[in-house]
C-alpha cells in the first residue's frame, strides 16, 4: 500500500550495522583474538559508516524527522555532492566495506548486517531515490504593506446598535448604506 | 517546575518499571555470582572466565524479558482484566494496559542485552578454542586446541544465535519512529518475524554447549590440582561428570507464548463474525462515520476495535475507537474515521462508492455494496477509567475526541449510576468544522443535564487553535457550544488551577488523547504540585 521509501529503512540498517561492526571490532581488539587486525578495521569502518549514515535524508513526501544534532554532519555529507547523494554509490561502498569484516568472527555480524543494508540501498537506488539534506528553512519576512504602516485615522463607519440589530421580519428595511465607502482587502 | 512528591507517586510511583528493573538486576546478579562461584561451574569458569558469567547472566535477563514482552501484547486478556472490577492491586488496572509503553521498555532490554550476550559468547568461542581442555574433553565444544573459531561457531547455538541477531536487527531497524511514520508496512511485516524469532530461540537454547558438573560431592572441584587445600581425607573419588543444562528458556517462554497463541486464536475466531454496515455518514474535515452491526458484539465506552479489510490490504489492521457502543436497546456500534493515509483513503472510497445500477427501479432504492471487512475487538484503553473517578478531565486534540465521544454517549444514556460526578471536557481543534462531528451529542448532553438540574456536571471548553483566516460562525442550534468556544490554545496551568480550586482535596483523573505536546505538558503539570490539595492522576491514551 502506498509508495515505500526504502532508503529510510536502509539508513536505519546501515547505522545499526555500523554500531554492530564497531562493537564487534572493539571486542576483537580488546580480546586480542586471532585476526585482531580485522577487528581494528571493523572499528574504523564502523565509525565511518555511523558518521556517514547519521544524518537522515529528507523524505520525498511528508515531514522528515531529523536525528538529534545531525545538522553538522548533514553539512559535511552534503559537501560531497553526488557521491553521497547517489544511493548506488552508497550501496557499492557498503558492500565493499563489509567484506573485510567477514574474515573474523567478532565482526561477521556487522558484515552481514551491512551487506543487507547495502542491498536495500541498491533497491532504493533502482527505484530512483536519492539523499537530500534536511536543512532548516530560511524564513522570508514579508515587507509590511502600505496600508498597515499607519494606524487607522477614523473609527469604522457603523450606524447605531439598534439599527445594526438583525431584523428577520424586515430584511429589506434592516439594510443600510455605509456613509463612508468601505473597501475590502485585496489580498 | 517543582515536582510534588504526592502527585509524582500517584502518577509514577510504585510503577511497574521499578519492579521490573529490580527483577532484572537481581536476576543478573544472582546468575552472575552463580557462574562465578558455583562449584558445579568451577572447571567451566576456569576455561571461559568472565565471558561465561556475563553470557549466562545476560541470558537470564533475556529469558525474563522475552517472557514479559509478550504479555502487554495480549490485548484481549488485558481488556478482560481491565473490565474486572475486582482486580486492582496498586492500581494495576490503571497501569497494566499501557501496552505500548510497557512493551517498549521491555524491548529496550531485549535489544541492549543481546549486545552483552553476543560479545561475551564471542569471547567464549575464542576461549573454547585457545583453552581447549585436555583433562576434561567432554567440557569442550572445539574438537581440538586452536580450532578455528568459525568451526566452533557452526554448532547449533552458534548458527541459531546469528540468525536471532539478524532477525532482531531487521525488526529493530524497521521500528524506529521515522520508519513507522514513513512506511508503516515495513514495520508491520518485519515485526511479524517475531514468530520465527521465538521458534529459533527455542532451538538456540537446546544446543547444550555449556555444561555443569553433576558429581560435585564425589569430585570436589579442583581436587586434582597440586594446590588442593581440602585436606588429606578429601580425595577425588571419581572423575568429574559434565552434563548440559535443561533449557530453562523453555520454562520461561512457554507460558506467555501459549497464552499469546491462545489469545490470537480467540481473536481470530471472534473476528470472523459477519459485520453488516448500517450507514456511512460523511462529516466535515475528512471524517467519515461508519455504523455497523455484528452479532454478539459488546463493548464498553472508551474501548477500540481493529479493522481489517482484505479488499484494501490483506494484512493491515487499523485501530479505531468506538464512538457509539452497543447498548441494551441498540446493538449498533460506530466509529469515526479520519481520512489520513492510503489505507483510510481507499477504505472510505470503497465505502462511499455508488453501486452502478443498470436499471432504475421505482421507488429508487440505492443498494450499496460495502466492502467486506473484519472487526477484531473490543480492546481496552485508559479512557474506560473516566467513570472511576468522581472528577475527570478529558482533553482531546482533533480526532482524539473519539474515546470521549463514547463516554459522553454513555452519560447521555444514564449518567446517574456512574461514580463520576463532574466532567471537564476540553477539546482543541484546528478547524471549526471539526466541532460539528459531535456538536449534536455535546449540545444534547448539556441540555439533558441542565434539565435534570445538574448544570455543573459537564463543563465544556472548546478551543480553536488555528487563528488565521478566522470566521467563527456556529449554527444557532449550537448556542451552548459557541458560548464556550475560545480562539487560541488553552492555558493548561490556569485550567488545572481552576479545576483544583473547584475540587479541593479530590483525586482528579486526567485523560488525554491528542498530540504529544499536549500530553507531555499535561503529564508534567500533573506531576507538579498544584494548590488546594487536589491530586491529578494522569492517564495517557495510546493505541497499542
Amino acid at each position: 500500500m502506498g509508495k515505500i521509501e526504502w532508503a529510510m529503512w536502509a539508513n536505519e540498517q546501515a547505522l545499526a550495522s555500523g554500531l554492530i561492526l564497531l562493537t564487534g571490532g572493539i571486542v576483537g581488539v580488546a580480546g586480542q583474538f586471532a585476526g585482531w587486525q580485522f577487528a581494528a578495521y571493523g572499528v574504523a569502518a564502523g565509525v565511518f559508516v555511523c558518521l556517514l549514515e547519521y544524518p537522515r535524508g529528507r523524505r520525498a513526501k511528508g515531514t522528515s524527522v531529523e536525528r538529534t544534532g545531525q545538522y553538522c554532519l548533514t553539512v559535511c555529507v552534503k559537501a560531497f555532492g553526488p557521491i553521497t547523494r547517489n544511493y548506488y554509490v552508497r550501496a557499492f561502498l557498503h558492500a565493499a566495506l563489509c567484506v573485510p569484516g567477514g574474515f573474523m568472527l567478532a565482526t561477521v555480524l556487522g558484515c552481514v548486517c551491512l551487506g543487507i543494508a547495502s542491498l536495500i540501498y541498491l533497491l532504493a537506488a533502482i527505484r530512483g531515490e536519492q539523499w537530500l539534506p534536511i536543512l532548516p528553512k530560511t524564513e522570508t519576512r514579508e515587507k509590511p504593506r502600505e496600508s498597515i504602516k499607519e494606524p487607522p485615522q477614523n473609527p469604522p463607519p457603523r450606524p447605531p446598535a439598534d439599527l445594526r440589530r438583525k431584523r428577520l421580519e424586515d430584511v429589506e428595511g434592516a439594510a443600510y448604506v455605509n456613509p463612508i465607502p468601505v473597501t475590502g482587502s485585496e489580498d | 517546575m517543582a515536582v510534588s512528591w504526592r502527585s509524582w507517586t500517584a502518577n509514577e510511583g510504585a510503577k511497574h518499571i521499578v519492579l521490573w528493573l529490580s527483577a532484572n538486576t537481581v536476576l543478573f546478579w544472582k546468575t552472575f555470582t552463580l557462574y562465578c562461584y558455583g562449584p558445579q561451574y568451577y572447571y567451566l569458569y576456569k576455561m571461559l572466565g568472565l565471558g561465561l558469567c556475563l553470557s549466562r547472566a545476560s541470558a537470564a535477563v533475556l529469558n525474563l524479558n522475552c517472557c514479559l514482552v509478550l504479555l502487554p501484547m495480549c490485548r484481549a486478556v488485558l481488556a478482560i482484566l481491565r473490565g474486572s472490577q475486582k482486580v486492582n492491586p496498586w492500581g494495576v488496572r490503571r497501569r497494566a494496559p499501557k501496552c505500548v509503553g510497557t512493551f517498549v521498555k521491555t524491548i529496550f532490554l531485549c535489544v541492549c542485552i543481546p549486545v552483552v550476550h553476543v560479545s561475551a559468547h564471542l569471547a567464549n568461542v575464542y576461549s573454547f578454542s585457545l583453552l581447549y581442555s585436555e583433562e576434561f574433553p567432554s567440557l569442550n565444544i572445539a574438537r581440538h586446541k586452536g580450532e578455528v573459531s568459525w568451526c566452533v561457531c557452526f554448532a547449533v547455538p552458534g548458527v541459531t544465535g546469528v540468525l536471532l541477531v539478524f532477525i532482531l536487527f531487521l525488526m529493530f531497524t524497521a521500528s524506529s519512529h521515522g520508519i513507522r511514520v514513513c512506511s508503516y508496512e515495513i514495520f508491520w511485516y518485519t515485526h511479524n518475524l517475531f514468530v520465527v524469532f521465538y521458534m529459533v530461540l527455542l532451538v538456540h537454547v537446546a544446543g547444550g554447549a555449556l555444561k555443569y558438573q553433576t558429581n560435585v560431592e564425589d569430585h570436589p572441584p579442583g581436587c586434582l590440582g597440586s594446590n588442593w587445600t581440602g585436606g588429606s581425607d578429601n580425595v577425588c573419588r571419581a572423575e568429574p561428570h559434565f552434563q548440559a543444562h535443561f533449557p530453562q528458556t523453555w520454562l520461561w517462554v512457554s507460558g506467555p507464548l501459549c497464552l499469546y497463541c491462545a489469545e490470537r486464536l480467540y481473536r481470530y475466531v471472534r473476528s470472523c463474525g459477519r459485520v453488516t454496515v448500517e450507514s456511512v455518514v460523511k462529516h466535515p474535515c475528512g471524517v467519515v462515520e461508519v455504523r455497523m452491526l455484528k452479532s454478539g458484539f459488546t463493548a464498553r465506552p472508551g474501548q477500540y476495535i481493529v479493522l481489517n479489510c482484505p479488499s484494501v490490504s490483506s494484512f493491515e489492521c487499523h485501530p479505531f475507537t468506538l464512538t457509539t457502543c452497543p447498548t441494551g436497546t441498540e446493538a449498533t456500534f460506530g466509529i469515526h474515521m479520519r481520512v489520513l493515509g492510503d489505507w483510510t483513503e481507499r477504505f472510505v472510497e470503497l465505502l462511499l462508492s455508488e453501486d452502478s445500477a443498470e436499471t432504475e427501479t421505482l421507488p429508487v432504492v440505492q443498494r450499496r455494496t460495502y466492502p467486506k471487512f473484519y472487526v477484531d475487538g473490543p480492546f481496552g484503553s485508559s479512557s474506560e477509567d473516566v467513570f472511576n473517578y468522581e472528577v475527570s478531565l478529558c482533553v482531546a486534540g482533533g480526532i482524539g475526541v473519539t474515546p470521549f465521544a463514547g463516554v459522553l454517549r454513555a452519560l447521555m444514556g444514564d449518567w446517574q449510576h456512574y461514580k463520576l460526578r463532574r466532567l471537564y471536557f476540553v477539546w482543541v481543534c484546528r478547524e471549526l468544522g471539526s466541532f460539528y462531528w459531535f456538536a449534536d451529542l455535546l449540545c444534547g448532553l448539556h441540555q439533558k443535564l441542565w434539565q435534570e438540574n445538574r448544570p455543573d456536571y459537564l463543563n465544556i471548553q472548546l478551543y480553536l487553535s488555528k487563528t488565521e483566516a478566522l470566521q467563527v460562525c456556529v449554527g444557532r442550534q449550537y448556542q451552548a457550544l459557541s458560548a464556550r468556544l475560545q480562539v487560541g490554545r488553552p492555558r493548561w496551568p490556569e485550567l488545572l488551577d481552576d479545576i483544583g480550586k473547584s475540587n479541593k482535596d479530590k483525586r482528579v483523573g486526567v485523560f488525554c488523547c491528542g498530540p504529544k505536546g499536549i500530553s507531555k505538558a499535561l503529564h508534567q503539570l500533573c506531576n507538579s504540585g498544584r494548590s488546594c490539595g487536589t491530586t491529578f492522576e494522569y492517564n495517557k491514551e495510546s493505541f497499542g
